[in-house]
């Protein structure tokens, strides 16, 4: 099974934001087998229920029944089961059973969200055996036993071989064992809620949501009071720590932190995880709170545990977290052009968006005429198909939302793996679209293929994009493409590991404002160490919100001295530049050499952004 | 009923409310009243004010679960901020203030603490701890009494007509709880230490300390930089010759508004502050002999040169005031406070209350050694002093606007009221969130005891143009604002650099 090396050493990291505690390694499922029929049952549940048991689902408390309730449903599964199943299949089986009979009536569905019962399912494609997973908690041992009696991929002593990748991203929940009484949960660096507004937990990143319930209601109450004073609870700050409170609608987030984040980052995030909870159950949801206060949400993200707990590990390791913007995998212009050409012929046939990644770089990236994709809604998305493990094993047909385009209803996602990191991603309105969606897989696929696309996406991934140490320093000299040099360096070394950039610069980013898209330099010595990476990305998230305040910003220029770095910053009408130096960088050098980094990109945009290429024009 | 309905009919008590409570009294229901020790305004229906006492105790005890080392420290809500400082051990102060733009409500957090700070400093030096108060009468009353007259008296300062106006980024680039000093020549400093000297001798062998201040800043001390501050802001209140010839005219001081209200104004007030008491009071408190060290227009200078005040009573059967007496903070020592007065110079005295063994008549005794020993030496000082000042803008330096504070002497300087005032509304709000994010670099240094002072520099290119720029090195802190510099970082820097070497003695000099 494919493990997701982009996620290859959280274990380290979490130790970091875990005070110390070594996390504790659950049994790993690596690969449930589900059944043909469920799956199908799930997708066509989806056109089915939705019209036929409208109302007849009272949306009081039916959490707490839910097999009868789901047998009303018309599943063979149960929803424990099912929650214990793969975030993909239960991505699509969300679509299904109770929730979304209560949901149905407020969602603003497409027509053809009333199909017939062949609607067509994932099951149709052969691949779909390992359509699996991961989410199961440690403590469902029976459901282990259950699972491995169906499953072929697992050990015979039913406990996962420990692949050296998968056993490093233990998805899911963690310390589940935890609670609010545990000292272990209280040292935890940063603590993510959701709750609703009756106080009932929605998600805890770390400990059990059930055993939170006090805890939950304690927020609840903090929120409340304040708000019955006429006012908006934001932020309580108690030495290191910060509460980061935000409010949308019936639903309500919270952050507690001491990673000494600024207020507006963590705000920031929140909004990101609410807008992930929107991407797999549209804000219809709030329509259930209305009807129900105590509506119990639990049960509608079963499962999806992974999507968030991988959102939150790359809020200090994805830029894209805070800058607003996508990046793209270095290409050759005309490589890109050719998977543009072909997207677009896609597009041209009713597909909303098509859209290529390699892990969270995008290749390339179409869209219907005049619709357009926010870098949040992208970011979203990617973390969604990358942290459900289903995507990766099988072609999948998923109900999804993006908040920014549309939060009130789903759009439909076909995801299939082109190879171990790239994924094809087509997003179209129509719920019946799977076969067609198919048949553009298979066309682009046969494409990219056959113009060596794949192969130039994978060299890159292995290459990297922009080293510091081939900055020329040569103001005069045009740097004219990235590819001549990554080669060279490979020919020559066989290893791409950076040494350091020219007057001690080691690291940039470097964001356009009118493409929505930023560049990033390579880690380089001495930021090599997951750790440097995560606390630079600390400091540039520091200074974007500096840069970005909202009473007085934005400011223009901003240097900042400390002991760990020099960091300057530009922004201008056209581009943002974030540079980190050796703390005792010279001023004048660094910005000399800020000015070179400028040029350079611009010398190689061709190569580092999507440009022009597609009707993305806002 | 008194000063809060009026204040209340006019500010609406969204505007501020402050509290004072205490987590160890009032636990059982239907005792929550006792945990409240002040609460403005007093008129406040009691069930509004314990829903934010409610709140800061509900968030205190949260806050420990994750943080129990430091408990809540602010709430930020979209209208409020409320500022919380336990003073004592659980005794608590929080303020809670109203944001808004367009009155320009828009605080520093650690600016409007620093009030807090101040009012309890000043309390607990002219009255004790609270908790010692507590102890001396667990029902409160006493303390209760003490703190409302204290805190009503202290919070006139800030009232401009009817509105409180309370520390806000305009004063940016001030630093309230640091002392500004007066910078002497060579020679003046000799003669200022030789007056030291003669002031020392004589109060003898009593273990007495002095302080000397000019206008409103200080020239020498004896005491410990905590007592020092203090007792500076009680002299910039209450005593230096600005504050005693105020018909609110003069209005110059580096931290205090010159909004000094005039006599009758006073007068009424401060009946007004007593019949508010009344709510608070129970009836068994009645004779509770209220001391009101800040009290306006209580001081007054006397023919002799000292200055007078009855804040401290009248001695029966002759009609001479009381002698003052406060509290060191360190030694908890009782001290008698004597200041007297000459033109521009203000002499500070504290004689222990213990070495006093003869009390008012020793006092009087010592008064007599001194105007026979020292006058001259007083006189000479002052007229040096006088000689070498630049006046009001003294320390002005063109092109600059710069708040310079030395954290470990609590020592502060800046540009002259006056000069800020030309800086543009942008560039205040601009070095106000520089200055907030070095305040919140500056408590995680705190709660981390290592790594006490981290060096820090910003430099930042703001929307308008200005720069603001911020450095932090061993201790001390230096804010500039340059509006009219030019666009490039290496101009600002080199400015920076200038100014450093020219006023720190190359303190915030990098090479």
């Amino acid at each position: 099974m494919a493990s997701d090396s982009s996620y290859a050493s959280p274990s380290s990291d979490e130790e970091e934001e875990s005070a110390g505690q070594k996390p504790t390694v659950d049994v790993n499922i690596n690969s449930i087998d589900t059944s043909l029929d469920a799956i199908e049952n799930q997708l066509s549940s989806i056109a089915l229920n939705a019209p036929i048991d409208d109302g007849t689902v009272s949306s009081t408390d039916y959490h707490e029944e839910p097999v009868s309730e789901i047998d009303d449903g018309s599943l063979r599964e149960s929803v424990s089961e099912r929650r214990r199943n793969s975030i993909g299949e239960s991505s699509s089986s969300r679509g299904s059973g109770l929730w979304r009979n209560n949901l149905e009536v407020g969602v603003e569905l497409e027509p053809e969200g009333d199909g017939s019962p062949s609607s067509p399912s994932s099951s149709g494609y052969a691949g779909e055996r390992g359509s699996s997973s991961s989410a199961a908690s440690a403590s469902d041992t029976d459901v282990i036993r259950e699972i491995r009696e169906n499953g072929s991929s697992m050990g015979d002593d039913g406990v996962v071989p420990l692949d050296p990748a998968q056993a490093q991203w233990i998805r899911g929940k963690r310390h589940a064992d935890e609670d609010d009484g545990s000292i272990s949960w209280r040292k935890r660096k940063k603590h993510f809620f959701i709750l609703s507004h009756s106080g009932k937990p929605i998600y805890s990143r770390y400990g059990d949501e059930h055993k939170l319930a006090g805890f939950s209601a304690t927020l609840q109450a903090i929120i409340s009071f304040v708000e019955n004073g006429g006012d908006r609870v934001k932020l309580v700050r108690a030495g290191k720590h910060q509460v980061v409170f935000l409010v949308k609608g019936p639903i309500y987030l919270v952050c507690i932190s001491c990673t000494e984040e600024p207020y507006e980052s963590l705000r920031g995030q929140l909004e990101l995880l609410y807008g992930q909870m929107i991407l797999i159950l549209t804000r219809s949801v709030d329509k259930c709170f209305e009807k129900n206060p105590k509506f119990d949400m639990t049960p509608l993200l079963g499962g999806t545990d992974a999507v968030f707990s991988s959102l939150i590990h790359s809020f200090s390791r994805n830029p894209a977290t805070f800058l607003h913007a996508y990046t793209c995998l270095p290409l050759a212009y005309t490589t890109r052009q050719a998977a543009g050409a072909i997207l677009q012929d896609v597009a041209d046939t009713g597909v909303l968006f098509a859209i290529l990644m390699c892990k969270d770089k995008v290749v390339s990236l179409v869209g219907l005429q005049k619709a357009s994709l926010h870098p949040d809604d992208m970011l979203l998305l990617a973390n969604f198909v990358m942290s459900s493990e289903s995507f990766r094993t099988s072609e999948s047909f998923s109900p999804i939302c993006l908040p920014r385009y549309n939060p009130m209803a789903f759009l439909y996602a076909y995801v299939h793996y082109l190879d171990v990191d790239t994924y094809l991603t087509l997003l179209t309105t129509s719920s019946q679209a799977f076969f067609h969606l198919k048949e553009c897989r298979i066309q682009i696929e046969a494409v990219l293929k056959k113009s060596n696309v794949l192969n130039e996406v994978e060299r890159s991934l292995s290459d990297g994009g922009m080293r510091i140490e081939d900055l020329p320093v040569d103001p005069s000299a045009n740097f004219g493409s990235l590819f001549h040099l990554n080669q060279r360096k490979i020919a020559t070394n066989g290893t791409v590991t950076g040494v350091g950039g020219p007057a001690g610069l080691w690291h940039f980013i470097y964001r356009s404002i009118y493409l929505d898209q930023y560049v990033s330099s390579e880690f380089a010595s001495p930021i090599n160490h997951p750790h440097q990476q995560k606390r630079l990305y600390r400091a540039y998230q520091r200074l974007y919100a500096s840069m970005h305040d909202k009473g007085v910003g934005p400011h223009k220029t901003q240097f900042r001295r400390d002991d760990n770095y020099v960091l300057l910053c530009w922004v201008t009408q056209d581009f943002e530049l974030y540079a980190a130096f050796d703390p005792l960088a010279d001023k004048g050098v660094a910005i000399r050499i800020c000015n070179r980094v400028c040029q350079w990109v611009k010398d190689v945009e061709n190569e580092i952004f999507l440009l022009g290429a597609t009707p993305f024009s806002w | 009923m008194g000063l809060s309905s009026a204040a209340t009919t006019t500010t609406p008590s969204d505007l501020l409310k402050f509290c004072i409570f205490d987590l160890r009294r009032g636990q059982h229901e239907g005792e929550e009243l006792e945990k409240i020790l002040f609460f403005f305004p007093a008129d406040l229906p009691f069930p509004a004010q314990l829903s934010v006492i409610g709140l800061s105790e509900g968030l205190i005890t949260f806050t420990r679960i994750f943080s129990p080392e430091a408990a809540c420290e602010v709430i930020e809500a979209d209208m409020h901020s409320h500022v919380f400082f336990e003073a004592e051990p659980d005794i608590w102060m929080v303020m809670v203030v109203a944001k808004s733009k367009e009155t320009e409500a828009i605080w520093r957090i650690e600016a409007l603490r620093s009030v807090l700070k101040e009012i309890h400093s000043l309390f607990v030096m002219f009255h004790g701890s609270i908790r010692v108060l507590l102890d001396k009468e667990p029902g409160g009353g006493l303390t209760r009494s003490h703190l409302f007259t204290f805190i009503m008296d202290y919070l006139t300062d800030f009232l401009t007509g009817n509105k409180f106006t309370l520390p806000n980024f305009r004063d940016s680039l001030k630093e309230r709880g640091t002392v500004q000093m007066l910078t002497v020549g060579r020679e003046a400093a000799i003669e200022v230490q030789s007056l030291v000297g003669v002031l020392d001798s004589c109060m003898a062998n009593t273990l007495g300390y002095s302080v000397i201040l000019f206008q409103d800043l200080l020239v020498s001390t004896t005491l410990t930089p905590d007592d020092t501050t203090n007792l500076f802001s009680y002299g910039t209140l209450r005593l230096t010759p600005r504050i005693l010839s105020s018909g609110g005219t003069s209005t110059w001081s580096y931290l205090r508004k010159g909004n000094v209200p005039s006599q009758a104004e006073l007068a009424s007030r401060s009946a007004n502050t007593l019949s508010a008491l009344d709510g608070f009071r129970d009836p068994s408190s009645d004779n509770y002999r209220i001391v009101r060290p800040l009290q306006h227009g209580k001081w007054s200078k006397g023919k002799d040169g000292f200055l007078v005040t009855d804040i401290w009573g009248v001695e029966v059967g002759n009609l001479v005031p009381t002698t003052p007496t406060l509290w060191l903070q360190q030694t908890e020592h009782k001290m008698y406070l004597c200041v007297y007065q000459h033109k521009s110079l203000t002499i500070i005295l504290l004689i222990p209350v213990t070495s006093m063994l003869n009390g008012e008549e020793g006092i009087s005794m010592l008064k007599q050694q001194l105007l026979e020993n020292a006058s001259a030496k007083i006189f000479k000082v002052e007229e040096k002093l006088a000689k070498g000042w630049g006046g009001e803008n003294a320390y002005h330096v063109k092109g600059y606007r710069y708040l310079l504070v030395d954290g470990d002497r609590n020592i502060s300087r800046a540009s002259p009221p006056g000069k800020v005032t030309t800086l543009a509304k942008e560039s205040l709000l601009a070095l106000n969130k520089v200055r907030e994010d070095f305040d919140l670099e500056k408590n995680r240094g705190n709660v981390d005891a290592v790594n006490h002072e981290k060096d820090l520099e910003i430099c930042i290119r703001a929307k308008n143009n200005a720069w603001v720029i911020a450095r932090s090195t061993r201790g001390k802190q230096l804010y500039i604002l340059l509006e009219k510099a030019n666009e490039t970082l290496l101009y600002a820097s080199e400015a920076v650099e200038k100014f450093s070497d020219r006023y720190c003695n190359g303190a915030f000099s990098l090479d």
